[in-house]
């Protein structure tokens, strides 16, 4: 795929997704019945399990991307990885935003170490981790490999971080749509959410194919300066590269 | 296979000798725990909390952070004198300098850990177990996959800027399981339950160990990979 075709693609998702993220706000606030026992502030679960689904989809593309990436050493993938991470970085935070502001009216405190609120928090953490990773390396492509590990490791770590979180007794109000015995919804709730979640998902992969879209075109000028600088035109690098040479 | 081993145990054998004659790490991180259970004395109100309910969790932490600042020099030494070139360059597989240094870390890690108990126990007056050996094989088991984790993740900070101070960042989220865990078991054996109640903990300690040690096995070569 070109770079340009990713770009417009980006751009084309990024606009669906906003009129399908204000289009799920207006069902939130305007549409869906407000549940029985919650009350208003229920409303935020329209807002909050979706972002929790895609952060965690973004992560396992960032795990998935990492892998390949450093089993095939292709550049795309790294460039995708990091695309995904940026994008649940995103969503993660959406989620602990939103998750203290319902807690505090339901349960009466911002924060409890419940095990679904602890994970969130640590799989926000392992990504910054890897993000501070990539960037600390003076060679760029050791930051690559390194953030990619961090990545894989704590891919693999989240079943047994779930696993010692749930140890604690669970607060955290119970699955209502993935259940065996089907959704427990009212029919226009499970309409809210699936529409929040379609919204969100189009947006994610928006801002993916954007994101991954400016790391393609980095890479280009990267490679161009590159070229330029071994045709022997000086000047054309940035300032720190003109330092460097002789 | 037994050249395999043969490896691993030279690299160990080498770092653990080099401690041996300066004792620069188990130094520093001995005097770490003793002085970190002597500030705990101070953080920790008695009349509100016996220090013995809570000294699991305690030597947990202080073993933790005791961890961090040993395996923050694992490559240190090899900073110098383009000593890692050369060991990279020695017909030598990476896996084997992995779990080399591994083993170095955790016998490191281990005696610190004997130390930790032993000052826990005399500050803060912990009745021992009849039998020590469940809570030294809970210890042990931490220990290890406490290293497998840090020693791949202190390659990773060994090649960036920031260095040591990367380490807590991105070790400690991962840490959760193998804390959560440690801790229950040390708890209930310090507390005088039989070690049939903690066999359940063990199995995951077990697990975490594993994965971490197969984790640093695949992925440890692109890490030192210049």
């Amino acid at each position: 795929m070109s770079i340009r075709m990713v770009r417009w693609g980006g751009l084309l998702l990024g606009l669906v997704g906003t009129a399908l993220t204000v289009y799920f706000h207006w069902q939130v606030f305007f549409f869906v019945p407000t549940e029985a026992s919650m009350g208003i502030v229920q409303r935020i679960f329209y807002i909050h399990v979706p972002a929790a689904w895609v952060g965690f989809l973004a992560f396992g593309i960032v795990a998935i991307c990492s892998a390949m990436y450093l089993w095939l050493g292709e550049e795309k993938l790294d460039q995708a990885a990091v695309s995904a991470a940026e994008g649940g970085i995103l969503f993660t935070t959406i989620v602990l935003l939103s998750g203290p502001l319902w807690a505090k009216l339901a349960w009466g405190t911002w924060w409890t170490w419940e095990p679904r609120l602890t994970l969130t928090l640590l799989l926000w953490f392992i990504y910054v981790g890897y993000f501070m990773v990539r960037s600390s390396t003076e060679n760029p492509e050791r930051g690559k490999r390194f953030a990619a590990v961090v990545g894989i490791v704590g891919a693999l770590n989240i079943p047994l971080i779930h696993m010692s979180v749930l140890w604690f007794r669970s607060l955290h109000p119970q699955p209502v749509v993935a259940r065996t015995d089907g959704p427990q919804l009212h029919p226009d709730m499970l309409t809210t959410l699936l529409t929040a979640l379609v919204a969100w998902l189009i947006l994610f992969f928006a801002l993916f194919l954007l994101r991954y879209g400016t790391a393609r075109l980095e890479a280009e000028i990267e490679r161009r300066l590159r070229s330029s600088h071994t045709r022997d035109l000086p000047g054309r690098g940035t300032a720190a590269e003109g330092a460097l040479t002789p | 296979m037994k050249g395999f081993l043969g490896q691993v145990w030279a690299v160990a054998a080498k770092d653990l000798r080099v401690e041996l004659r300066t004792r620069e790490r188990i130094a520093a991180m001995g005097a770490f725990v003793v002085l970190t259970a002597l500030l705990f004395n101070y953080a920790v109100d008695r009349t509100a909390v016996h220090p013995r309910e809570i000294a699991a969790g305690l030597i947990w932490v202080t073993l933790v952070l005791a961890g961090l600042l040993g395996l923050g020099r694992t490559f240190e030494l090899e900073k110098e004198d383009g000593a890692l070139q050369g060991l990279l360059s020695a017909p030598l597989p990476r896996e084997a300098l992995y779990l080399g240094k591994v083993i170095s870390n955790a016998v490191l890690l281990f005696l610190v850990t004997g130390v930790t108990v032993l000052v826990f126990g005399i500050f803060f007056q912990l009745e021992v177990p009849g039998n020590p050996l469940p809570l030294a094989g809970v210890l042990l088991l931490g220990v290890l996959g406490f290293t497998a984790l840090g020693t791949l993740f202190s390659g990773i900070t060994a090649g960036t800027r920031m260095g040591e101070t990367l380490l807590p960042v991105l070790l400690f989220p991962l840490l959760v399981p193998l804390v959560v865990f440690g801790v229950s078991s040390t708890a209930s054996l310090l507390a005088g339950f039989p070690p049939a109640e903690v066999v359940g903990n063990l199995r995951i300690l077990g697990a975490f160990t594993l994965l971490a040690l197969t984790a640093g096995v695949a992925l440890f070569r692109f890490i030192v990979e210049e």
